[in-house]
């Protein structure tokens, strides 16, 4: 008996208790439920929202007694016709939506060729240069960007001053829809290079050399090559960029002047400046609805495996 | 692609071949990838690069194709070298290792692709597409999808796509490496027919010796960036020229010892104290007496039989112990270790199917072989 | 503050603490006020939290009132300075939901303030003792008894720098629509403390408010084509030393912080007026009864002048206790009224107009300024 028990370890013992334990919390008969065993927290999460949600749509039924400050008992639509009516309500969401276009077309642009040479490059270096100057605004929060825009741009800030070198007097560069949009850009580039990476390195290199022999210069072998075969991670960042960049919060608000509200803006105000938590959950409704339609869309569109960065694809 | 240089001296030479590659060296970094290769491929011809994985076939084959330019050296293709010319303006079909088809057209589209790059006529592109497409017998399968098709399937397009614009050279990237052997044995003959019925000069690259003898009118082995032999299939594989070339096509058993004997071609070694006779092989010179050699010996060169009788007329006969007998189906493979060569294990291959004389594990046998067939290489 | 008024107020605190202590021995807690004998007094929470605004303003709550009161009663005061617009729904859900409040006492606009009253989340403080010795400003208009107490008050003024008007101080709200001035004048991102004058400015009676504000409106309107920033109290102080704004509607203490960082300021009130309004203090319903008693008692020393002088001082504001001494760079200043002739060219409208029009107001005033 000495001799085996010598030849098994401790540690063998351990794990024989920790499966016996294991066996006796879930037993082997339930191992089919263990796959949504682990799905629970997910789910949890979901219900919580789904919850927090229908609280939402409720308070988008009331309307704010202005007399008492509370919600009105019974419910109305009124609220939804305000927001679909009032010309305050209607400019700030075409403002948002518009923004958001742009934003996303022009993040697009600038991140296809950073990721294209981020993930083509020969050089590690390079590549690792990039990858820096990508993840180094991430250590940056949101807000504090912004304000370093504030500085470099501002009336006093470093480009005002070096304009001044050459004689120019200082431009009003911040506070209106241009710096927004510049913003916004900015803090969206990392987002958009992330998300075109790995679309970009599933096309094989071999795909680029085969178009060359085959007569394509690098203009036709970007258009009929690289760019129809990105469609999955362009569609996929496209979507992320104008999520983000509709529902943003501190880019407007800080490079905006208070005068370029996005559809955020508008709810912060509902809730916490005027009050009015019916019309915030109105708006905040709304944004969720539009923000839906546009990724059911996109997802009739191109197909729900586009997110899923196409595995398919050799 | 119009004004060749003046004064490049080889031009006239390279002028009669489709394909000249001179003095051609790449380097990456502190790797010498490939060393002073050079050939002439005359048009019409299929030629094979082969060589173990890192003996620089593809970097050759990259530098023709304009993928990677050369080092040192000068590329000549159709008599103009190419040094100057990208590869969307080289006249090459190519098909890649992985055939980089593209996954997001149909058959046709892809086989459509060079054309519209090269603007063709639009107007006689289908009919193009058609054609080269039945004459990879797929005729029909134009709208398919590429993952709809097969692995041999696209193998097919792939050919296609790369020859459908007539181009002066096909290059081949070890296509059928993937294949299974089934299906790589039967796309060796149609890579051959192929060729030959439209008679495009053809450069395949592979680590496959039997793809090699199979499909080519010319193989070059290549080792470690440099070229060891350019000859055809059949003397490639009965007249290796060193003990690469021999090693690395068929079965070889190599037999060491030091030159006891010369006389013209014929050379005598002395293995574990036992003299074996054989030919000066290759083109290297002939080891001297007393120098260190190794003598080739293909498998199916040797005889077996349970006794010596009936090697009368053979050179080498020795005895040895059967240690293992491998059935391969058309042949029994047997190793046999032979104590009067200091134990020297040699294998031997057995098709005498009439015999039905098989051998088991620690059986006697004999065994012989011709002196002609035993090439001594200088060690 | 200068050294001299600080020494005093050291030496006023000195006092305070020892009547405390004496107080204290005489079994009542005569100068905290309420007429408790010493054995009921309840027990003492660790610390309060005040909810304040940040800046030079919590540090003249710190000086004038939370200093003196921990030392007095050794209570911790914590300064929770959480926006005054974000903490009052989580104090209205706290309320709804009958949990303890996340703070014991709101510093908040009167009409903030009143919001809340009038949703009924807060304490009575009609017992304090030193609301004896106030005057009508700390009385909230409209409300019954003392839901909130007003502390002090402050002028919505038009602030500028001088250099940008080399002819002289601005006169009129009408001279921010001086072309030079595009893209150089600033606003509270609402429009709070410029309805009202622009109801003047545009050729309105204040008497019309809130039935019809079109005057104000349509001066609005052009004011909306000179560009301006809208913002928050930090951002006018940033901005004016910044160099990005030339002139600004903002409360004094904003413009007065710029100055004591060594901004060239000055501020005036235009001639059609400049909004008067008051902030106070409050207590959210659902504390402990003794964390509500020490609560109470921390708006009580607030009212006391020892503590309004100091705190005062630090916001340059004219407080609620008579006989208060004006910080020496505001007295005679307009934005530091003490007279009755002071108060004719402020702007006063009811809380309770405020309260049940401001939504509509802001709303309006967006919808202009974000078209």
């Amino acid at each position: 008996m000495r001799p085996s028990r010598a030849a098994y370890p401790i540690r063998w013992r351990v794990m024989d208790i920790l499966e016996q334990v294991a066996g006796k919390l879930w037993p082997r008969s339930f191992s089919a439920g263990l796959p949504y065993l682990m799905l629970l927290p997910a789910l949890l999460l979901v219900g919580v929202l789904v919850w927090g949600l229908v609280e939402i749509g409720d308070s988008s039924l009331r309307t704010l007694d202005t007399s008492t400050f509370l919600m009105s008992e019974n419910y109305t639509l009124a609220n939804y016709q305000r927001a679909l009516s009032e010309r305050f309500f209607t400019t700030v969401a075409g403002r948002s939506l518009m923004g958001s276009l742009i934003v996303t077309v022009v993040t697009l642009i600038f991140a296809f060729p950073y990721s294209y040479l981020m993930v083509r490059t020969q050089s590690s270096a390079l590549r690792k240069f990039l990858l820096v100057a990508l993840f180094l605004p991430f250590f940056i929060g949101q807000v504090v960007r912004a304000y370093g825009w504030l500085i470099i741009l501002g009336n006093q800030g470093m480009v005002n001053e070096a304009l001044g070198l050459v004689g120019v007097t200082p431009i009003r560069l911040l506070y209106n829809y241009p710096a927004v949009l510049f913003g916004l850009v900015q803090y969206m580039l990392p987002f958009a290079v992330l998300m075109l990476a790995p679309a970009m390195t599933a096309i094989p290199a071999e795909l680029e050399s085969a178009a060359s022999s085959l007569g394509a210069n690098w203009i036709s072998s970007f258009r009929h090559i690289v760019l129809p075969l990105s469609k999955p991670g362009l569609v996929g960042a496209g979507l992320v960029v104008f999520t983000l960049s509709l529902t943003d919060f501190a880019i407007p608000a800080i490079l905006g002047g208070g005068s370029q509200d996005f559809i955020a803006n508008a709810i912060y105000d509902q809730f916490f400046r005027t009050s009015d938590q019916g019309m915030g959950a109105t708006l905040s409704l709304l944004l969720v609805a539009v923000g839906s339609i546009l990724v059911g869309l996109v997802f009739m569109v191109f197909g729900a495996g586009t997110l899923a960065m196409g595995g398919d694809r050799k | 692609m119009s004004a060749a240089p003046a004064g490049v001296p080889q031009q006239e030479t390279a002028a009669a071949a489709a394909v000249s590659v001179k003095r051609v060296s790449k380097v990456f970094g502190d790797v010498h990838a490939v060393r002073e290769a050079s050939f002439d491929l005359p048009k019409g011809r299929f030629l094979t690069i082969l060589g173990p994985s890192g003996s620089g076939k593809t970097t050759l084959l990259r530098m023709i194709a304009g993928f990677d330019a050369p080092t040192e050296g000068d590329i000549y293709i159709g008599g103009q070298p190419v040094k100057a010319v990208p590869p969307h303006k080289r006249a090459i079909g190519m098909v890649f290792q992985k055939l980089a088809l593209f996954p997001h057209m149909t058959a046709a589209e892809n086989v459509a692709f060079p054309l519209k790059m090269r603007r063709h006529d639009a107007r006689t592109i289908p009919e193009k597409v058609e054609r080269y497409l039945e004459l990879v017998r797929l005729g029909g399968y134009g709208k398919r999808r590429i993952d709809e098709l097969s692995g041999g399937q696209q193998q097919r397009v792939a050919i296609a796509r790369a020859l459908v614009f007539e181009p002066d050279l096909l290059l081949l990237d070890e296509p059928l490496a993937a294949l299974d052997r089934k299906l790589r044995e039967e796309m060796q003959l149609e890579f051959r027919r192929i060729q030959k019925e439209l008679g495009v000069t053809t450069i395949n690259v592979t680590h496959d010796q039997r793809e090699a003898l199979v499909v080519s009118d010319e193989i070059v082995v290549m080792d470690g960036g440099e070229i060891q032999q350019m000859a055809q299939p059949v003397h490639t594989y009965r007249t290796p020229a060193n003990a690469f070339v021999a090693n690395f096509i068929g079965v070889t058993n190599f037999l060491e010892g030091s030159v006891v004997e010369t006389s013209n071609e014929a050379i005598a070694l002395s293995v574990g104290g036992m003299r074996v006779k054989g030919v000066a092989g290759g083109t290297a010179k002939v080891p001297a007496q007393g120098e260190l050699a190794a003598g080739a010996l293909r498998a199916e060169q040797i005889r077996i039989a349970p006794t010596v009788q009936g090697f009368s007329g053979l050179a080498n006969v020795v005895s040895g112990e059967v240690r293992d007998a491998i059935f391969e189906g058309e042949r029994i493979v047997y190793e046999v270790v032979v104590p009067e060569l200091g134990g020297a294990v040699l294998r031997v291959f057995d098709h005498d199917a009439e015999s039905h004389q098989q051998f088991g594990p620690g059986d006697s046998v004999a065994l012989g072989w011709n002196a002609k067939d035993m090439y001594i290489f200088k060690k | 503050m200068s050294n001299q008024k600080f020494l005093s107020a050291q030496i006023k605190r000195r006092t305070l603490l020892k009547s405390m202590a004496a107080a204290g021995a005489a079994a009542g807690a005569s100068t905290l006020g309420l007429n408790r004998a010493f054995a009921q007094e309840p027990e003492k929470p660790a610390e309060i939290i005040v909810r304040a605004w940040g800046g030079s303003w919590v540090d003249a709550l710190k000086a004038g009132v939370s200093d003196s009161f921990t030392k007095a009663t050794g209570i911790a005061v914590r300064h929770d300075l959480t926006e005054d617009n974000e903490i009052q729904p989580k104090v209205w859900a706290a309320v709804a939901q009958k949990r303890v409040p996340p703070i014991h006492i709101n510093w908040d606009t009167t009409t903030n303030a009143t919001k809340s009253a009038l949703r009924g989340v807060t304490e009575d403080l009609s017992d304090l003792p030193n609301l004896k010795n106030t005057t009508d400003l700390s009385k909230p208009v409209g409300l019954d008894g003392y839901p909130i107490v007003n502390t002090y008050g402050y002028v919505y003024v038009l602030a500028f720098r001088p250099e940008a008007f080399p002819n002289g101080a601005p006169k009129s709200w009408n001279d921010l629509l001086d072309p030079k001035l595009k893209g150089r004048i600033a606003l509270y991102n609402d429009g709070i403390g410029f309805h009202f004058p622009a109801q003047v400015a545009g050729g309105g009676k204040l008497e019309d408010i809130p039935a019809n504000m079109q005057p104000a409106w349509d001066f609005i309107t052009k004011i909306k084509a000179q560009q301006p920033l809208l913002g928050e109290d930090p951002d006018f102080t940033t901005w004016f030393q910044r160099g990005e704004i030339d002139a600004a509607c903002t409360i004094s203490t904003n413009a007065r912080e710029a100055k004591k960082n060594g901004i060239n300021i000055d501020w005036v009130v235009p001639e059609e007026g400049a909004k008067f309004d008051t902030d106070g203090l409050w207590i959210p319903k659902g504390l402990p009864e003794n964390e509500l008693y020490w609560a109470k008692q921390y708006i009580n020393h607030a009212l006391t002048k020892e503590a309004q002088q100091v705190w005062l001082d630090g916001l340059g504001l004219p407080g609620v206790v008579p006989g208060l001494t004006p910080p020496a760079d505001l007295v005679g200043d307009p934005s530091y009224p003490t007279t009755e002739e002071d108060f004719k060219h402020l702007i006063r409208i009811s809380t309770k107009v405020q309260v049940e029009n401001e939504s509509q107001w802001f709303a309006k005033f967006k919808e202009i300024m974000q078209g």
